[in-house]
């Protein structure tokens, strides 16, 4: 139900992984001789730092240079880092119009996403639920997590939301549902060690 | 590096890659810190970190047909067609289909939506397969585990010849499968062993 940086994640370790390929390739054929030949770069016996080094770091702009190098690298390490923690990205205040009135009233979307648990949470098999709202009131976008015990009948589960939770849902906030997502889960306790509702057994007479 | 999609994303999305962002971000953060450090000593003391001394050294005495050099290229190499392979590998799918498609007859008020999507994780399917197979006369203990193609299950049984166990298993399962509503129904693998 949450968003995660897999795009992101995807286009930087693509970039990164280019660069690094090219600078270890570059890195490999200047040792050997062959980037020389190619582009006329520094022979392989020369030394890998031409001048002096301590010369190259001795005026005062050098190590604000580097100051702002390392902060620009550190602040975007961060920010990736930062960027893996998963996010629900709820829907803000919902704001229902009325045609041709000034006046609006301001709805919660998560009073909403509580009624659907509950409406859920009372269909047969359902053990839990979390829903999520986000889009606007006139194009909401529905996202359920539906947990249900192993014996549940889970096509009946999908119809009962179908014809109720989600009619009721789209009924109270009068616009259609943009999006629907339901995600199925059984639950880790099976259901022999509960309360079992319905015998699959043969009786002998 | 924000990301602020106000939409659903989808339920059923490929591995996010985040272990090897992870890794990657707290190495270019080390750098960062690093450089940092080391700038702000220079600006403060006036001279550069003694830590710097070292490798300042070596690099000097580097020639570019040093091994060294072809060995961090190598390295090199190898970070980078890993950190490629990580993005560019798809990965299994998180979570199976589910066909909602006949589940509402012609009479029922289903509300129109433009984009549904019904799923079950594998996770799910893999506890759906190992409580149906728990339920089969036989079976001691089950364990199972799911991909989006392919169910597989380990089994335990009292009995010394399993004899068909093993296909009753199978057929159990694919039928609860099936019942489900699974699109496609994943192949279904079981592994029966006698308990000594």
């Amino acid at each position: 139900m949450r968003q995660t940086a897999g795009t992101l994640n995807r286009i930087w370790l693509s970039v990164l992984g280019i660069l690094v390929l090219a600078a270890g390739t570059a890195l490999l054929l200047q040792a050997n001789g062959a980037l020389q030949a190619l582009f006329n770069t520094a022979p392989a016996w020369k030394s890998v730092v031409a001048g002096d080094l301590s010369a190259l770091f001795a005026p005062q702009w050098v190590p604000a240079i580097i100051v702002i190098i390392g902060v620009i690298i550190g602040a975007l390490g961060l920010l990736w880092i930062i960027a893996q923690i998963p996010r629900k990205n709820r829907a803000g205040a919902y704001r229902l119009h009325d045609d041709g009135s000034k006046e609006f009233t301001v709805c919660d979307p998560s009073v909403l996403a509580a009624a659907v648990e509950n409406r859920i949470n009372t269909l047969p098999g359902v053990v839990t639920s979390a829903a999520l709202l986000r889009g606007t009131a006139r194009a909401p976008d529905l996202t359920l997590k539906v947990t249900v015990n192993d014996r549940a009948d889970v096509r009946d589960l999908i119809h009962r939301i179908q014809t109720s939770a989600l009619p009721e849902l789209s009924g109270a906030l009068e616009a259609p549902l943009q999006r629907s997502r339901l995600q199925i889960e059984i639950s880790g306790r099976s259901q022999s060690t509960g309360t079992v509702v319905r015998s699959t057994g043969t009786v002998v007479h | 590096m924000s990301r602020h999609e106000r939409r659903s994303p989808r339920l059923r999305h490929r591995p996010s890659r985040a272990v090897p962002a992870l890794i990657a971000g707290i190495l270019l953060l080390a750098v960062g810190v690093a450089l940092v450090w080391l700038a702000i000593s220079r600006l403060v003391n006036g001279t550069w970190p003694a830590l710097r001394q070292g490798p300042r050294d070596w690099l000097a005495a580097l020639a570019w047909n040093d091994p060294a050099v072809q060995q961090i290229g190598i390295a090199a190499i190898v970070a980078g067609g890993i950190l490629l392979l990580c993005a560019i590998l798809p990965g299994g799918f998180s979570a199976l289909t589910i066909d909602d498609s006949g589940t509402t007859g012609a009479g029922d008020e289903v509300p129109p939506v433009q984009e549904q999507e019904t799923v079950m994780t594998r996770r799910a399917v893999a506890r759906l397969a190992k409580a149906r197979c728990l339920q089969i006369d036989g079976v001691d203990t089950a364990a199972a585990t799911a991909t989006t193609r392919r169910v597989r299950l380990s089994v335990k049984t009292y009995l010394h010849e399993p004899g068909d166990l093993g296909t009753r298993i199978t057929d159990a399962v694919r039928a609860r499968l099936e019942e489900t509503g699974l699109s496609p129904v994943p192949q279904v693998t079981a592994t029966v062993r006698s308990r000594d």
